[in-house]
């Protein structure tokens, strides 16, 4: 097991360090960031521009800058954004909490909301009550965040006058944020639930107990052993869709966050900040997902073995 | 999943892609023509979905934006297709040293969140249709390949493969006639999943206003600007999120049901 530790984790960190290479290559290896536009439209002259490439290292070949950059990002130095001059670990740690409650929150609802309704939907696929879980899962799946947003904040804030909606950094704000973007991640917990338990329920093991006279409830209890491992993966899969909708999901409620900083980066180019922020997501997107497969491998023995 | 499900999504996606393709002649209004004496209208018979902050029309603004919002999905399904293909073809039936290079890129490319990766080709490509699609794209490529690939070592493992190899038939047969064939259905259906995450996507990004003009009629850019308007019109973002979730739907359902075919089990 322990080989099996290092391994993974070592393989989860080689994926990130080509996942930053990969976004330096492709954010720094084209023409026309910040300094020049916003240098440009400062009415700076082609050699002053050229100054303050030269002072920000942005004139060097572009193997020297990585070399530089990767250096950095090992001592925790992003670099300084070329808008504001702020350290990017700076910016990104002033953002980090507000994104970090609204994607924990909302990864809070969608594993209780997308078990419960997997649960039914694959215990009972024929009644109403599974019938309707597997409705609202679809629901979730299908529909988009800035529409569902859009639905919640005209029901909850305007009709009923019940929560706050756009604005604000207090608790009641994080209300419906956290509650939109939970119901679209419980979408596919809850259909990858349902669809691994309904799997579990047909293997042989089942009907053994079942031909030996165990109680249904007891039953349920070895079908859902075996069914619910899978869950675990996806639940680490869907961190990725829930890391995308915090940046949809804070632009229709407007709040702060590591999505808008990201946003306002892109629309300036202003490269070091748009990396910082995409390699940090790819960075906690592999670890998560690389836990998850420790996890997997420590209550499912087979997986180690074959890995 | 069952014929009546697949019915309905096909009645659904045959609809807007009617409704789309027959915007010029279905709309009653220009979608950008504004009308600010008529702004935020309620519907009515002049104005059957009502108006938006500008006056324009919303029910011929959603009509029009079918044919944009599916319009970039499909040219996004396809810049995601093609690549995608040919890299897990070529992983899968290349050789371990092609097969470990090509994987190797592919999953530092899936260490990003699909939407995130988006984001990133957005920021280099900049803002307009052909980026959007480009950059939605291209985000699906990974996942494409990881999945054909996977199928091509399963194909690869099966009986009849092994024995056509056995009797000498050559790799590109081999490929063509076996592996290709068997492939397919598991492919087709991972094609109605890439198609989903095109439209949700694609609309996402021009909702966050990366898709250039912001005048154009999209169902994205519709729900964005009636972010300004729905607390006092919520016509304005009826009509567009009624399309887009129901047309997705339609596609998750077609694709639950490809999954599901005997032929995949």
């Amino acid at each position: 097991m322990a080989t099996y530790v290092l391994r993974r984790l070592g393989a989860a960190l080689v994926v990130a360090w080509l996942a930053m290479s990969a976004a330096f290559v492709v954010l720094r290896g084209l023409p026309g960031d910040a300094v020049d536009a916003t240098l440009a439209r400062a009415g700076a002259s082609e050699a002053e521009v050229a100054a303050q490439r030269q002072r920000l290292g942005l004139a060097d070949p572009l193997w020297q800058q990585y070399i530089h950059y990767v250096g950095g990002v090992v001592r925790g130095d992003l670099g300084r954004s070329l808008v504001s001059g702020q350290p990017v670990t700076e910016m990104i740690g002033q953002q980090m909490g507000a994104t970090a409650a609204l994607a924990l929150g909302a990864l809070t609802v969608g594993i209780a909301l997308g078990l419960s309704l997997g649960l039914a939907g694959g215990l009972w696929p024929r009644s109403a009550a599974g019938g309707l879980a597997k409705a609202f899962a679809s629901l979730a799946l299908s529909t988009p965040v800035y529409w569902t947003a859009t639905l919640a904040i005209y029901l909850f804030t305007v009709v009923l006058g019940l929560l706050p909606g756009t604005g604000g950094d207090g608790p009641r704000h994080l209300i419906l944020p956290v509650m939109v973007l939970g119901f679209h991640t419980a979408g596919a917990i809850a259909q990858v639930t349902a669809r691994s338990i309904r799997e579990a329920a047909t293997l042989p093991f089942v009907q053994t107990a079942r031909a030996k006279g165990l109680p249904e409830a007891e039953v349920a209890y070895h079908i859902l052993r075996v069914g619910l491992l899978p869950v675990v993966a996806v639940i680490a899969l869907q961190l990725g869709f829930l890391l995308g909708g915090t940046v949809i999901t804070e632009t229709i409620f407007v709040r702060r966050g590591l999505g808008r900083l990201l946003l306002t980066a892109i629309n300036t180019r202003d490269f070091p900040v748009i990396q910082g922020v995409v390699t940090l997501t790819a960075l906690t997107y592999s670890l998560v997902n690389a836990v998850a497969d420790l996890l997997y491998a420590q209550v499912d023995p087979r997986v180690r073995r074959e890995g | 999943m069952n014929a009546g499900h697949s019915r309905l999504a096909l009645v659904i996606l045959a609809g807007a892609v009617l409704l789309s393709a027959l915007a010029p002649w279905l709309a009653t209004h220009d979608p950008r023509h504004a009308v600010p004496a008529d702004q935020l209208a309620p519907p009515s018979r002049e104005y059957l979905f009502g108006t938006d902050l500008l006056g324009r029309d919303v029910f011929s603004r959603t009509l029009y934006g079918g044919r944009r919002t599916l319009g970039v999905a499909l040219l996004t399904v396809l810049i995601t297709l093609l690549p995608g293909l040919v890299i897990g073809l070529v992983a899968g039936y290349g050789g371990r040293w092609l097969d470990t290079t090509l994987m190797m890129v592919m999953d530092a490319l899936l260490a990003f969140p699909n939407l995130i990766l988006a984001l990133a080709l957005i920021a280099v490509l900049g803002n307009g249709v052909m980026q959007v699609a480009l950059a939605v794209g291209v985000a699906g490529i990974p996942a494409y390949a990881r999945v054909t690939r996977a199928a091509v070592l399963e194909a690869r493992a099966l009986p009849f493969v092994e024995a056509a190899r056995a009797l000498g038939a050559r790799p590109a047969a081999i490929l063509w006639r076996h592996i290709v064939p068997t492939v397919a259905p598991p492919l087709l259906a991972f094609a109605g999943v890439t198609l989903s995450w095109a439209v949700l996507n694609g609309a996402a990004l021009m909702f966050l206003g990366f898709g250039g003009d912001i005048s154009a009629p999209d169902w994205g850019i519709m729900l964005a600007d009636a972010r300004a308007s729905f607390r006092t019109a919520p016509w304005t973002a009826l009509a567009p999120g009624v399309a887009l979730s129901a047309t997705v739907f339609a596609i998750n359902l077609l694709a639950g049901a490809l999954a599901e075919h005997p032929a995949n089990r």
